[in-house]
């Protein structure tokens, strides 16, 4: 199994408080490992530094063997690592179709030829040109987007044309994730996919990340609700308070005394309503 | 408003106003005095709005004034004049547009305006390929009437201006001078002028600060005057800024004295300035008090009018109309026949010139009268040829 | 060295001026989130109704100052009912831009009521001075800045300990939040305005008796030194205005010691672009946190544009055309080519304010550098137009975003501020760089338009040219728009960490777009350098650069067709209204504000 992305002691801090304390984190090739904890555990903030949003203090961050911590987020998006958002940026005033095809931005060669120095002159006048390489790559691309907005059944693809900012909440999500995929990418960040989502809307959600991982994409995925996290994943790391309180396979971190205090509850999650003593707890 | 009607205009009305031309020139025998008529038309180019909009009222002031007196007297030619005034807000853009409705009206006889060289220069070349004359006034920028033979000016030049300064420093017994000067076109071109006039009087410039025509805070200006250790502060400013400056001089304790350009001189110099205008020099083209007729009428005539005492901008415009007036009436209302009039006339009264007459080489006016004169009791005084006890 | 001293004490006494706007634009901005470009106007209303209430009341200065700050107070309240309530909730852009139309009103209005003469304002303040170093402070100096320090004292204690300055900070943070508190948001915006407007009124009122000088055109420089103070200060911070204001006085001061008197302003555009770059948070903001993450974060009113079919636009672009053919009226086509001028202009600014979002209020900077390099390449180079002016156009290209790109990394109201500054020291750097541009004497016997050896000066043959060249910027523009580098640049504008993540390199892309746009402006600069055969600093002067604004807001921003109506409009219906020109400025501004509130996304709808 390679190791597309690995974290040695990473850490983080925020004037006095730390947000991330010396974490250790792993995903192979192909797999979906979850993140979970309480809010303000530093998942998110992990998903930045990962990203490149944010530099770690302490730490390495290695995607595909090499290390990315010092990286800019447009670098680390042409390497391969797509993201969401924890409460969804999709670009709002443009068109469901032109997100879509922003997400390919990294992959365009024709339109974006990379020379020194010249390449931005270049991606301009080509722009004002667009010699025939440049509109066949552009079509290409157009038909990808349909083809990765089919995956959404019907909840996108009418829209095309539709400003974003149009789309319900759910719809935008989806969005979203359509725009990850169009990078292509070699490992996908998830922050929270199915939140605000009703039971019908996350079912669906989780049956698509379902089908992404079937394809072989490799996730890692933030999620607060625990059906989902629990039966997608292969692995779960749990975060309390920046640092990692347990790992391994879903059933395993469930079962954990420290994650049932930090985390779970003393209930057992989804089979029956909570307890008045449990919630006084 | 259409504007095809201007060529269907010219073809109608022309022999129309030739016949009504003459109709009033019949009459005028019997209507003795009044001009009656289609009117002859000045357009006038000028900021009515916008950062300079004061100036354009001053003018106002002095158009309707000459316009009174031009009109009492039978007009020209018999017909009376009048002026359309066009709000460019001294703006190049909209001094060229104006200059094309102005050359594209067969009603407007000559330009006047407009109030900066960087306006009025824009749209020379419009003005020189119509065949219009463009009379810019108070357009002293040296190159501005090289813009072409249509391009004049009366404004008086600086060439001549500053010497005089310089002269008048000198004659005060200074010897080291500290200038502050507007930083605009005039204002840049003036001190050039100055400071090389001053080394002919033998006067050492010791400092020289040009400032914005916003500024309002000289403090620290001051200081660097003051070290260079002058014995006088000359201002080459208009009356507003000129107050501010000279208000400040007094107020943080510097007693030096102020010789300043004719261009401040202002009743509103006084008001703004108050107290600190006491003592202040200035070599003025204009001075109410000066006994030459055409001076004591246009004054008389000026506060009867307003109510108020005239200052510089009054007086140019007053004198514009009055020498635009004369021309048109010995030489017509034709375009090409006012430019050659201009080059010919001879000794116009004017209030500025005594006589004004057209050098057509420049198409400037030389020869400006000034007097000297100095501020006591918040009123313009003639200066008394006492030099001031060294500070 | 006493010297060094009278510097310092009057860096101190300017700065002291400089705080009496500041606090209240911080107040504003704490609360609003707004910078108030009508405060100077305020400030104004404040010194003109202080002088007719010394002139037709007499009262003394006590009363004075309190009839000014009542009668301010109020003024402030009608601005925030009026102009600024109703556009809660639509996009972020439109409040700045109805203060910039606020302003243009009430500066007319100011004008027209009051004459634009300037007028003295009498103080019965005690006339002793307090010698230090070489120079000395008087009565007004102390009490302007005993105002000063007073009210910032009183405001940062009522921010901190009452229940309603508790009320203010809580809007501040968040409106919504508020009230569902039950803060009345309404009536706490009031406050704050009312509060605000009434100490930039007693504030006009002082430093126009302090030099016995008042006119309606002293907001614009009032505002923008107040605007600097404050983002030295930490935009937002009251106390920190009084420090910046100072520091900033202090600043000109010294900037004129070492330099001379026309660097001074030069100084203090300096000093705001080091700050906004080095230092955004000012000296007492605190440390920028993560940005939050907004659903809808575009600073552009949203909407579809207007489906203008192509053979309509076909249609029009020929209508133009043929115009001279149909009547030869040398005023028209002078208007139209001014228009197609402006329109260039704006359509530079629509590429990089409206498809980039990058707001830039200081575009008119642009067209003074194409114009004298244009000018400077043909009357020291003997360089011919058809050479200069493209080349006019490059070198205003790679200026133009050099002098930008340390800014790229400001956001919204920062990029308007650091663009306005960027703009003003252009201006100020033609002034004083006299052995490169002549200063404000200007260049003289620049050659007109000539093409391949023939002279161009006919209204007709100028009117074509320039059309020409607006077709041609257009469809270029367009084309650009509707390839996948147009659409990167949506992204750019509505989201920059999302773009970034999806790798859009922001100073790539922001670089490319000034290129662009640079270019444009360039060009008409260039152009209207030959038709005016003279250039000064004040030929394009930084009106020009709101005006733009208007006219692409008007047409919508993005929008390239609505760039070139919105220049027609702006440009050609003042010439048709000649009669009101006295109103001009005035109907600008409430075009403006009833643009802004009703239709923000202009005629012809954002793209």
């Amino acid at each position: 199994m390679t190791r597309l992305l690995e974290i040695r002691g990473l850490s983080r801090r925020f004037g006095g408080v730390s947000a991330v304390k010396a974490l250790d984190l792993v995903v192979d090739k192909g797999e979906l490992v979850s993140l979970i904890g309480p809010n303000g555990a530093g998942k998110t903030t992990t998903f930045n530094m990962i990203s490149g949003l944010d530099r770690p203090d302490e730490g390495e961050i290695l995607f595909a063997a090499e290390p990315i911590q010092r990286l800019s987020p447009e670098a680390i998006a042409a390497r391969g690592l797509a993201r969401t958002f924890q409460h969804g940026r999709v670009f709002a005033n443009l068109s469901v179709e032109d997100n879509v095809l922003l997400g390919a931005h990294t992959r365009l060669r024709a339109v974006r030829p990379g020379w020194p120095l010249v390449g931005p002159l270049a991606e301009l006048a080509l722009a004002l040109v667009r010699p025939q390489a440049v509109k066949t790559e552009e079509e290409a691309l157009k038909a990808e987007a349909r083809e990765i907005l089919g995956l959404f059944g019907d909840r996108l693809t009418p829209r095309l044309d539709h400003a974003a900012y149009s789309l319900s909440y759910a719809n935008r999500r989806r969005l979203e994730i359509a725009r990850a995929l169009a990078l292509k990418p070699q490992m996908l960040l998830l922050d929270e996919p199915t939140a605000g989502m009703n039971p019908t809307e996350t079912a669906e959600m989780q049956a698509l990340i379902a089908t992404l991982k079937a394809q072989g994409v490799t996730i890692l995925l933030i999620e607060h609700k625990l059906e989902v996290v629990m039966q997608l994943s292969d692995r779960v790391y749990v975060l309390d308070d920046g640092a990692k309180i347990a790992e391994g396979p879903p059933e395993t971190v469930r079962n954990d005394p420290a994650v049932i205090e930090a985390y779970l509850g003393h209930s057992n999650v989804g089979a029956t309503t909570p307890s008045a003593e449990a919630v006084a707890t | 408003m259409s504007f095809n009607a201007g060529f269907q205009f010219n073809r109608l009305v022309r022999p129309a106003i030739l016949a009504i031309g003459l109709c009033a020139l019949g009459s005028s025998a019997a209507l003795a005095q009044a001009a009656s008529g289609e009117p002859v038309t000045i357009g006038v180019s000028g900021p009515l709005t916008g950062q300079n909009a004061q100036y354009g009222a001053q003018w106002k002031k002095g158009f309707d004034l000459a316009l009174e007196e031009v009109n009492a007297k039978g007009g020209v030619k018999g017909r009376p004049l009048q002026y359309v005034f066009e709000d460019s807000q001294a703006d190049p853009r909209q001094t060229v547009a104006i200059a094309q409705k102005f050359v594209s009206d067969p009603k407007i006889v000559v330009e006047l305006g407009d109030f900066s060289s960087t306006a009025s220069m824009a749209a020379s070349s419009i003005y020189q390929r119509a065949g219009l004359v463009q009379f810019g006034f108070t357009n002293s920028h040296p190159n501005f009437t090289k813009g072409g033979d249509f391009i004049w000016s009366n404004s008086v030049s600086q060439a001549d201006e500053q010497p005089r300064l310089a002269k008048y420093a000198a004659d005060l017994g200074f010897k080291r001078v500290a200038v502050l000067y507007l930083n605009t076109d005039w204002g840049r071109a003036s001190q050039n002028l100055f400071s090389e006039a001053a080394k002919g009087y033998g006067l050492d410039v010791v400092a020289s600060e040009g400032y914005q025509p916003d500024e309002k805070d000289f403090r620290s200006t001051l200081v660097r005057v003051r070290d260079a250790k002058p014995d006088a502060i000359v201002l080459i400013s208009y009356y507003a800024d000129g107050a501010l400056v000279t208000r400040q001089i007094r107020t943080v304790g510097l007693a030096t004295p102020i010789v300043a350009s004719g261009s401040i001189y202002s009743p509103k110099f006084i008001e703004l300035a108050g107290d600190a205008a006491n003592g202040v020099f200035t070599a003025s083209n204009f001075f109410p008090g000066d006994s030459r007729p055409e001076v004591k009428s246009f004054v008389d005539k000026f506060r009867a009018k307003y109510n108020e005492e005239p200052d510089d901008f009054n007086a140019v415009a007053y004198d514009t109309i009055i020498l635009l007036a004369a021309v048109i009436n010995q030489y017509g209302t034709d375009r090409t026949a006012i430019r050659d009039g201009l080059a010919q006339i001879k000794d116009v009264p004017s209030v500025i010139y005594g006589k004004a007459t057209f050098d057509p080489q420049t198409r400037r006016v030389a020869g400006a009268r000034a007097v000297y004169l100095v501020v006591k009791n918040g009123q313009f005084v003639l200066w008394d040829g006492k030099k001031p006890s060294a500070t | 060295m006493s010297s060094f001293i009278d510097y310092t004490v009057n860096g101190l006494v300017i700065g002291n001026i400089y705080a009496l706007l500041a606090v209240g634009l911080a107040l504003i901005f704490g609360v609003a989130n707004l910078i108030n470009f009508a405060h100077g106007s305020v400030y104004t209303i404040g010194a003109y109704i202080g002088w007719a209430a010394i002139t037709f009341l007499h009262t003394p200065l006590p009363v004075t100052m309190l009839i000014v700050f009542v009668a301010c107070a109020l003024v402030g309240m009608l601005i925030e009912r009026v102009g600024l309530r109703p556009l809660q909730g639509k996009a972020r852009i439109a409040p700045l831009l109805a203060t910039i139309g606020l302003s243009f009103v009430l500066d007319q209005v100011v004008q027209l009521v009051f004459s634009p003469d300037p007028r003295a304002v009498p103080s019965d303040l005690p006339d002793w001075r307090l010698t230090i170093g070489g120079g000395s402070i008087g009565a007004m100096d102390i009490l302007i800045a005993g105002v000063g320090i007073v009210s910032a004292a009183l405001l940062y204690v009522f921010l901190r300990f009452t229940k309603l300055g508790f009320a203010v900070r809580a809007t501040a943070q968040d409106r919504e939040a508020a009230q569902q508190m039950g803060v009345n948001v309404n009536a706490v915006n009031s406050a704050v305005f009312a509060i605000a407007s009434a100490l930039g009124g007693v504030g006009g009122l002082l430093v126009g008796m302090y030099y016995n000088h008042i006119d309606p055109a002293m907001s614009f420089q009032a505002t923008l030194k107040g605007v600097v103070a404050q983002v030295i200060g930490g935009v937002g911070n009251v106390p920190g205005a009084i420090f910046g204001s100072l520091l900033l006085g202090l600043v000109e001061s010294y900037g004129i010691a070492l330099f001379g008197t026309t660097y001074r302003n030069l100084f203090a555009f300096v000093l705001l672009i080091i700050f906004l770059l080095w230092l955004p948070n000012g000296l007492f903001g605190g440390r920028s946190t993560v940005h939050t993450e907004p659903l809808v974060g575009s600073f552009i009113a949203p909407s579809r544009p207007l489906r203008v079919p192509r053979w309509a636009i076909w249609a029009l672009a020929l209508i133009a055309f043929a115009l001279p053919l149909a009547t030869g009226a040398p005023y028209l086509l002078q208007t139209l080519t001014n228009a197609w001028l402006a329109a260039l202009l704006a359509l530079s600014l629509t590429l990089i304010s409206g498809t980039a979002g990058q707001i830039s209020f200081g575009q008119a900077a642009l067209l003074a550098i194409g114009g004298y390099a244009s000018a400077l390449l043909a009357v020291d180079l003997g360089a011919p137009p058809i050479v200069s002016i493209p080349a006019a156009g490059l070198i205003t290209s790679a200026l133009g975003t050099l002098l930008v790109f340390p800014a790229f990394r400001l956001r919204g109201h920062y990029i308007a501020i650091a663009t306005l500054a960027i703009g003003e020291i252009v201006s100020l750097v033609i002034l004083n760089w006299e052995s490169l541009t002549r200063g404000a004497m200007g260049i003289t016997g620049i050659p007109p338009l000539s093409l391949f050896g023939h002279e161009i000066y006919s209204a007709r043959a100028v009117y074509w040219l320039c059309l020409a060249v607006v077709v041609a910027m257009a469809l270029l523009q367009s084309r650009l728009l509707n390839s996948h580098f147009g659409r990167t640049l949506r992204a750019l504008r509505e989201d920059e960490i999302a773009a970034r993540s999806y790798g859009i390199g922001l100073d790539r892309y922001k670089a490319l777009a000034f290129a662009f746009c640079g270019f444009g402006a360039g060009v008409s600069g260039a152009i209207t350098a030959h038709l005016y055969s003279y250039l000064n600093d004040q030929t394009f002067n930084s009106q020009l650069s709101l005006l733009a604004l208007t006219m692409v807001i008007l047409g919508g921003m993005g929008n390239v067709l609505g760039a070139i109506v919105g220049a027609v409009a702006l440009v050609g219906l003042p010439e048709i209204f000649r009669v009101a020109a006295e109103y001009r400025i005035l109907i600008y501004g409430v075009a403006l504000l009833l643009l802004i509130r009703f239709r923000p996304q202009g005629l012809l709808g954002t793209v």
